[in-house]
């Protein structure tokens, strides 16, 4: 990226009476956005660069935070969308979206030391509409109706593509594919 | 409920249940199975989330010996070949390595996105052509089966990357307007084939497995790709 910043702290462009206690709050969670990020962009250094900016918009609008107990969600949800304005800004859309299981080739069966990594690598090659919707769940603790909002996607889309996302990490972990769904499909 | 009902559920939420899914399970030992199995995925998943791949923290240093501490004379020996082994490694691996760095981080993308060679459905061309317009590149080509097209991070830029479907299989195409090449140069590496040719200020890199099918390839993306000018 050509407007890289400095990987110091967003804070320090806070203004001097920043109560400490957001600083505080904003600092500690740091770590979580950046692993977002990280899952999002695929990308150690985009990543800093989102949270970087991320940080900067939260605290623009930190009015906007009633409960210190919310941030942790309200800031997940800037830095996925400021991962979602660079996303728009630099990709080519025209990739087909309805890709299923299968497309992956022979399955690879992980050994016991290696699952972990065979998983990692795995989850950052998914597509980024299934990776989305299954890093919002898995590690920003969020629900089906809270992703389906954030990506604005019906409820039954968002089950179909956390559906396909383990559906395909099960195939590159080993084990058989479940028969993919319809797109639009509601479970009886 | 239905199996596929079902399924689509455990596999959306693994740890949620509700009446009729319970009510299901109860008679149906595959999809017993099938959450038993994503669950056990799902905690993994987790797990392996919870740490990417490049913020692993960095291995452990080792305590240092305790004082007094020497090394046995196998050791030794077995330090002094392990060195002369790995000298060795790197002779072989300098002399082996691929003359152009350019074309080996084209290698080493490939390989990064092994996915790209499996799709089989075609992308439109007039989307492809479109979208590519937008990133400054024009692309004439109208018969071409495309079945991969994304923008990739490579080498600090976004760059096309397209794979096309030939006679002879799958052939990845990079357009990389910003690395320039003197000459068109070839290169195999790692079971690849493939070549650099330059465009303007650009080049294309083509390759493929086995490498059939590239120059041909090559030859028909340096006829139909032109760099439109910044701020087309």
């Amino acid at each position: 990226m050509s407007d890289r910043r400095p990987a110091a702290s967003a804070l320090t462009a806070a203004p001097a009476d920043a109560p400490a206690a957001l600083t505080q709050l904003f600092e500690s969670l740091r770590p979580d956005l950046l692993r977002f990020a990280h899952w999002l962009a695929r990308d150690r250094a985009i990543a800093e660069d989102i949270v970087q900016e991320s940080l900067l918009r939260a605290w623009r609008s930190r009015d906007a935070l009633q409960e210190p107990g919310a941030a942790r969600a309200w800031l997940l949800t800037i830095v996925r969308r400021e991962h979602a304005r660079l996303y728009e800004r630099k990709r080519l859309e025209l990739v087909p979206i309805d890709e299923v299981a299968e497309g992956y080739g022979a399955p690879r069966q992980a050994g016991p030391d290696d699952d972990l990594t065979t998983l990692r690598d795995a989850i950052m090659r998914l597509p980024l509409e299934y990776r989305e919707p299954l890093v919002l769940q898995v590690l920003g603790g969020f629900s089906t109706e809270e992703i389906s909002r954030e990506l604005a996607l019906s409820k039954t889309a968002v089950l179909t593509r956390l559906f396909r996302a383990r559906n395909k990490l099960r195939v590159l972990c080993g084990l058989a594919a479940a028969p993919d769904v319809a797109d639009g499909e509601v479970p009886a | 409920m239905t199996c596929d009902a079902a399924r689509l559920q455990i596999g959306a939420e693994p740890a949620s249940s509700n009446p009729a899914l319970e009510e299901h399970l109860q008679s149906c030992a595959g999809c017993r199975q099938f959450r038993d199995e994503m669950r056990a995925l799902d905690a993994n998943i987790r797990r392996a989330m919870e740490q990417p791949p490049e913020l692993e923290p960095a291995r452990p240093v080792r305590a240092p010996p305790p004082v007094g501490w020497q090394p046995r004379a196998w050791r030794q020996w077995a330090l002094a070949a392990s060195v002369a082994l790995a000298t060795f490694a790197v002779l072989a691996l300098w002399l082996l390595r691929p003359t152009d760095t350019l074309a080996r981080d084209v290698v080493v993308h490939v390989q990064a996105e092994p996915e790209s060679w499996l799709d089989q459905q075609q992308i439109s061309t007039p989307d492809i052509v479109t979208a590519l317009r937008k990133a400054g590149v024009q692309l004439d080509l109208t018969s071409a089966r495309i079945t991969y097209a994304h923008m990739c991070l490579f080498r600090g830029r976004y760059v096309p990357h397209l794979v096309m479907q030939t006679a002879s299989g799958p052939t990845t195409i990079l357009l990389l307007r910003h690395e320039p090449v003197t000459a068109r140069r070839t290169f195999h590496d790692d079971g690849m084939s493939g070549v650099l040719v330059p465009l303007g200020q650009g080049s294309i890199a083509v390759l493929a497995r086995g490498g059939d099918g590239v120059e041909q390839v090559a030859q028909l993306m340096q006829q139909d790709v032109h760099w439109l000018p910044d701020g087309h």
